[in-house]
């Protein structure tokens, strides 16, 4: 166990915060050149050089704008909805590595020869070892995460329901339905991970990913190849059943049907205003920063980037790199989601309730199988990868054979004669 | 009104093949566009700094138009208040002043008001005239200080001719301005 | 029975002495036409109103088939009339066996139509097309009829006449001279209908004007009604000139209240303005025409000087009150006023009142006491009747066509048959001018004052309570304690009974000023009764409980209404 410091802890929890509050006000600015570059504009381009203060001016105008807590809210729920909205967002970051971890050791057994002395000084390593995160060596990290994720939806109900307002519920009630959906995969998607490291630690996942894994693996270890054993490589299939599934937690675009403006005004947070709005806007960029470090942990080697961490033997420079790293990856996969934001329209009600029930899961469960006779038979995780792209495949050719979407099968569309249907009343008719 | 039967039309979604149903390939293509577009030139025009020529056909402020003689053109036939589908024209008419009745001019308008912010800017008004009197120009950026402010009356409507012709932007577009059709005398000629 | 047919219907004429425009107007065909009018002597200037006319060719020689001008051709047994709508007329009739000998060339009714056109393009040789400033566009028969029966092109090449306009014709009326059609409408009218005489024709062929003697305007009192004849815009009211163009008016049917001849007129509004008062043709009240007085007096509805809301005066000077706590405390002070001295108190119901009003105000005062007295307001007489035509020394002459009465109220006799019913007679205003009351009630709504300030006593002593409800000021509002607005006649829905008893109801023209309150919803307040007035209903009460007024139940006044309809 890492010693634990008050103080160095409090001051990496401001700085994380801080971090990331920073980031997220550039992912807004970055949103916002993004989209106009794709729509052949400029974009913000008159605060600050380039624009570059823009996410500033947009700070400070939420602070200045008029608080307005219309008369028909209920006032409690009202008031509670951004902070746990924006309090479970900032928790869940507590778990999530954004630079360079060392994972706790494993346990040494009694029948080794100085397996006490060993252990001592692994431990006295990892006292020693500085990890870029919050609770570091925190054995069901993951799990804690889609706890805390679970939790955010409250924050989405609690808006949709107090703001007392046809809008606000419905998007909220969207809202639930679709994050509650969306967990299964989410969760289910990466159990195949767990079970390949043996662990829910980040840390240790990360660690699998830059080396640790491939030794144990039959054809792996033979292969090499050093840090590159990602799991994207093994569990492509749930990389993307992740990606979709996060997005659809973060609600963004094509998943955003709660706040779908051109329906919903503006969803849960239509009765929002001031910094209240700004706290329920961030909320979804704190989800969108988390939801990236996830996927770079989990699937695409954490800190690692082919060897590349590792050119610096000198341990500042290394933890700098690796901070680099991860960050870029993040900020990466966040460009990536602005990118698919404009690329693909959003889902229709019943499309999205489809994917997620009839395509995610069983494809996700399907993974699961396949991780667990992978395991359980000792086989090279290569196969993995092939049972991935057969399983990929294999559901875009169940979805061909029925001749439809399958995430919309094809109904019976029936040319109606003219006039009123057989047997139809209308009522006034 | 419900949608009659006998006017919806049927149809079968696109049958898709394998490459479509596994939407990553879709999905890639789509992206293609979208980053396509990212790098492509970009239509921002910075509007303070650098202004907009207006076609000819933009429908902005109203003016009123005068004659040879300086005069205002218009008639007060009230064409344009009946035309007008927000009832932003208000027209009190009078005998026009005896010197202007040499020309033939009988009728004038003492006041012409028109409320900027009422119109809806459709143009219906300079179709309306008979005596083209009425135009929109080119002029797009009007701002004002108070609803007071947005309300023209006769002589601002006639420093707007005034201004958007010295200036060349909205030369005066017909020689028209009589009454008269063009089924009688020529135009340009003087009222015998 | 003699019989017409036109455009194959046939049409019984019976005794009538009619010409081709009239008996087509029976068969339910319009014949368009400037020049005749129904009032006026025939001339068949305009040759508008062109017919073909023939005979059945049954042996009896009736007709000779050509083309003819409808208004100057009478009808008579057997005589066919092809308008230049034949080939609109109804199918369904059986096709008469009409051959006038040139249907080869032409079909029937293409020659009176032809005619027609090229009628219509003489017609606009010299007329302007300044349709825009002209007054008459929207409600002008060139127009129409250039529209229905005319030609889209003028093959006009040459410079129209424009003779300069001629505003010196009249104090009241402008003539345009370049749009007149030389129809002498106005002309007849001043020579059959007013005997004045004023106007004739100066000129000849091309240059023909209409004009007026040279030192002799066009000044009688029935002169407003050549711009009404006027079929064009050549003459316009000066009081109307360019004030509104008339597709933006709302016309209503109205009844005169200038005087107790009760002339039907329609009252032009835009905007509960009113801008305008027309003829409306009623024979049984007074023919095609109105005064000038009726014509022109509806300036005090839009007057600045009228009572507007309820003030009270107080101090010495009169402020606003609202009509919530003005209502229960006038009813409490006359309710206080009656209990001390019923005779004292005395409730004034004007002759510009309907019945209806008279009657509910009547009866709330005599619910408060059988003493309290009913009083006939002063009713307004001034010289006498003035009847038209008059020869050249300015005299009236035998038949008269139409009157000017000097009773300047129009509902005298209409007050007087609910007083008779509510308290048995007539109280005339100066038998209680010279008592002193302790409280009265005076229901005005005199649209001249000048006429109330001349009949009440100049030592008349107004009661410490006086209720005065006027539209102008007068001697009866500035010595009131409260000044209630009245509404004027275009304001409210009611019934006049003319000099003649003959009764009219009308309908409202144009909304009170938004604080003002009619007469008879002031009654229904009073009465306690709750809610809005509903016009009809009083009718029907007031038809119930006073003989006088019994024909006005739903089924005699629809049959009225038909008979007003059919004047029109």
């Amino acid at each position: 166990m890492p010693t634990f410091d008050l103080t160095i802890t409090a001051i990496v929890i401001v700085g994380l915060i801080g971090g990331i509050l920073g980031v997220c006000g550039y992912l807004t600015l970055g949103e916002r050149k993004i989209s106009a570059w794709m729509q052949d504009r400029i974009g913000p381009n008159r605060v600050g050089p380039g624009g570059l203060l823009q996410p500033l001016a947009d700070g400070g105008k939420f602070f200045l704008k008029e608080e307005v807590i219309p008369d028909h809210v209920d006032k409690v729920f009202y008031l509670l909805a951004p902070a746990v909205a924006v309090g479970t967002a900032l928790l869940a970051l507590a778990v999530v590595p954004f630079g360079a971890t060392t994972p706790p050791p494993d346990p040494v057994a009694m029948a080794t020869p100085n397996a006490m002395a060993t252990f001592e000084a692994q431990q006295k390593a990892y006292g020693e070892s500085f990890n870029f995160v919050l609770a570091p060596g925190l054995d069901i990290g993951v799990l804690y995460l889609f706890a805390l994720g679970s939790l955010a939806v409250y924050g989405v109900i609690l808006a949709g329901w107090s703001a007392n307002n046809k809008y606000s519920l419905l998007g909220s009630l969207r809202s639930s339905a679709q994050i509650v959906s969306y967990e299964i995969p989410l969760g289910m998607s990466v159990l195949g991970v767990f079970i390949i490291v043996g662990s829910l630690n980040p840390e240790k996942i990360i660690a699998w990913q830059a080396g640790a894994g491939a030794a144990s693996d039959p054809v792996l270890s033979h292969i090499g190849l050093g840090s590159a054993w990602w799991f994207v490589l093994f569990q492509p299939l749930a990389l993307l059943l992740f990606l979709a599934s996060t997005y659809a937690e973060d609600s963004r675009l094509p998943f955003d049907l709660p706040e779908a403006e051109q329906e919903l005004v503006g969803g849960y947070h239509t009765e929002y205003s001031s910094l209240k709005l700004g706290l329920m806007l961030l909320t979804e960029y704190i989800h969108l920063v988390a939801s990236s470090f996830m996927v770079a942990v989990l699937f695409l080697g954490g800190w690692s980037l082919f060897g590349l961490e590792s050119v610096s033997s000198d341990p500042i420079v290394a933890a700098v790199l690796k901070l680099l790293i991860l960050c870029g990856k993040m900020v990466g996969l966040c460009v990536f989601a602005q990118l698919v934001r404009w690329t693909i329209p959003r889902f229709r009600f019943d499309q999205l309730m489809n994917l997620a029930w009839k395509v995610m899961i069983p494809l996700a469960l399907l993974n699961l199988v396949a991780v667990i006779f992978v395991k359980q038979f000792g086989w090279s995780l290569l196969v993995l990868s092939g049972v991935n792209v057969l399983l990929f495949v294999g559901a875009g050719m169940l979805g061909a054979r029925t001749r439809g979407t399958v995430t919309n099968p094809k109904r019976a569309v029936k040319k109606m004669p003219p006039g009123l249907p057989a047997g139809v009343t209308y009522a006034g008719r | 009104m419900p949608i009659a039967e006998s006017e919806v039309a049927w149809v079968e979604e696109t049958k898709l093949g394998l490459w479509e149903q596994l939407y990553i390939p879709a999905l890639i293509d789509g992206l293609k566009t979208t980053l396509g577009h990212m790098i492509s030139r970009k239509v921002t025009e910075q509007y303070p700094e650098q202004e907009p020529t207006m076609p000819l056909n933009y429908r902005g402020v109203h003016r009123l138009n005068r004659d040879a003689a300086g005069r205002v053109k218009c008639v007060a036939c009230y064409m344009c208040a009946t035309a007008c589908p927000a009832h932003c024209i208000d027209i009190v008419a009078a005998p026009a002043p005896a010197e202007w009745q040499k020309d033939g001019r009988e009728k004038y308008p003492e006041t012409f008001v028109i409320d900027e912010l009422r119109c809806i800017y459709c143009g219906m008004c300079e179709e309306a005239c008979p005596v083209d009197a009425i135009e929109l120009t080119t002029l797009y950026d009007l701002t004002g200080f108070s609803r007071e402010q947005m309300v023209f009356d006769k002589e601002k409507l006639l420093s707007v001719f005034d201004t958007t012709t010295k200036a060349g932007t909205d030369p005066v577009r017909t020689q028209a301005g009589r009454l008269s059709v063009a089924s009688e005398a020529p135009p340009g000629e003087p009222r015998p | 029975m003699p019989t017409v047919y036109v455009n194959d219907k046939p049409v019984e004429i019976g005794t009538k002495r009619l010409n081709c425009v009239q008996a087509a107007e029976i068969a339910g065909v319009f014949v368009p036409h400037y020049c005749w009018h129904e009032a006026l002597s025939v001339v068949a200037s305009c040759r508008m109103c062109l017919v073909e006319v023939g005979d059945l060719k049954d042996g009896k020689v009736t007709m000779q088939p050509k083309v003819l001008p409808g208004c100057q051709t009478p009808v008579k047994d057997g005589t066919v009339i092809v308008t230049g709508e034949y080939d609109k007329r109804d199918k369904a009739l059986p096709t008469l066996p009409y051959d006038p000998g040139y249907t080869k060339t032409a079909p029937l009714g293409d020659r009176a139509k032809k005619s027609q056109a090229d009628t219509l393009e003489g017609l606009l040789i010299n007329h302007p097309l300044d349709c825009p400033v002209c007054d008459k566009a929207g409600e002008c028969k060139l127009q129409d009829f250039s529209y229905k029966y005319g030609r889209s092109e003028s093959r006009m090449v040459d410079v129209k006449n424009t003779p300069p306009n001629k505003p010196q014709l009249s104090s009241k009326i402008t003539l345009f001279t370049d749009r007149c059609i030389m129809c002498t409408r106005c002309v007849r009218f001043t020579r059959e209908i007013s005997g004045t005489a004023e106007l004739y024709v100066a000129g000849r062929g091309h240059h023909e004007e209409i004009d007026v003697f040279p030192g002799r305007p066009l000044e009688n009192k029935l002169a407003g009604n050549v711009v009404d004849l006027c079929p064009v815009g050549a003459l316009g009211s000066k009081d109307f000139l360019y004030k509104q163009r008339v597709w933006y008016l709302k016309t209503v049917d109205g009844v005169c209240n200038r005087c107790s001849t009760g002339c039907n007129t329609y009252t032009d509004t835009n905007k509960d303005i009113v801008y305008r008062i027309r003829a409306r043709l009623n024979p049984q009240a007074q023919g095609h025409f109105i005064c000038d007085e009726g014509r022109y007096g509806y300036h005090h509805a839009n007057s600045g000087e009228r009572f507007v809301r309820p003030v009270m005066k107080a101090d010495g000077r009169f402020k606003p009150v609202a009509w919530s706590a003005l209502l229960p405390q006038l009813k409490q002070e006359f309710a206080d006023a009656v209990k001390a001295n019923a005779k004292g108190v005395a409730a004034v119901l004007s002759p510009f009142l309907t019945a209806e009003e008279a009657f509910l105000l009547g009866s709330y005062f005599k619910s408060l006491s059988k003493d309290v007295r009913l009083v006939l307001g002063p009713v307004p007489v001034i010289g006498e009747d003035d009847t038209y035509p008059k020869n050249a020394k300015g005299e009236p002459v035998e038949p008269v066509k139409f009157t000017i009465r000097a009773e300047k109220a129009p509902n005298r006799i209409g007050v007087e048959a609910v007083l008779k019913q509510l308290q048995g007679d007539v109280i005339p205003f100066t038998s209680i001018a010279k008592e002193s009351l302790s409280a009265m009630w005076f229901a005005g709504g005199y649209p001249d004052p000048s006429h109330l300030d001349a009949l009440v006593p100049t030592d008349w002593k107004a009661p410490a309570l006086l209720v005065a409800q006027d539209l102008l000021p007068t001697v009866m509002t500035a010595s009131a304690k409260y000044i209630l607005p009245a509404t004027t006649g275009f304001e409210k829905d009611g019934t006049f009974v003319n000099h003649a008893n003959y009764v009219q109801t009308f309908g409202r023209a144009a909304r009170p000023p938004p604080e003002a309150r009619t007469a008879l919803q002031l009654a229904f307040d009073l009465l306690g009764r709750k809610g809005l007035v509903q016009p009809d209903a009083m009718r029907k009460e007031l038809a119930r409980a006073v003989p006088f007024f019994g024909a006005l139940a739903p089924e005699t006044r629809i049959a009225l209404e038909v008979a007003g309809e059919r004047g029109a």
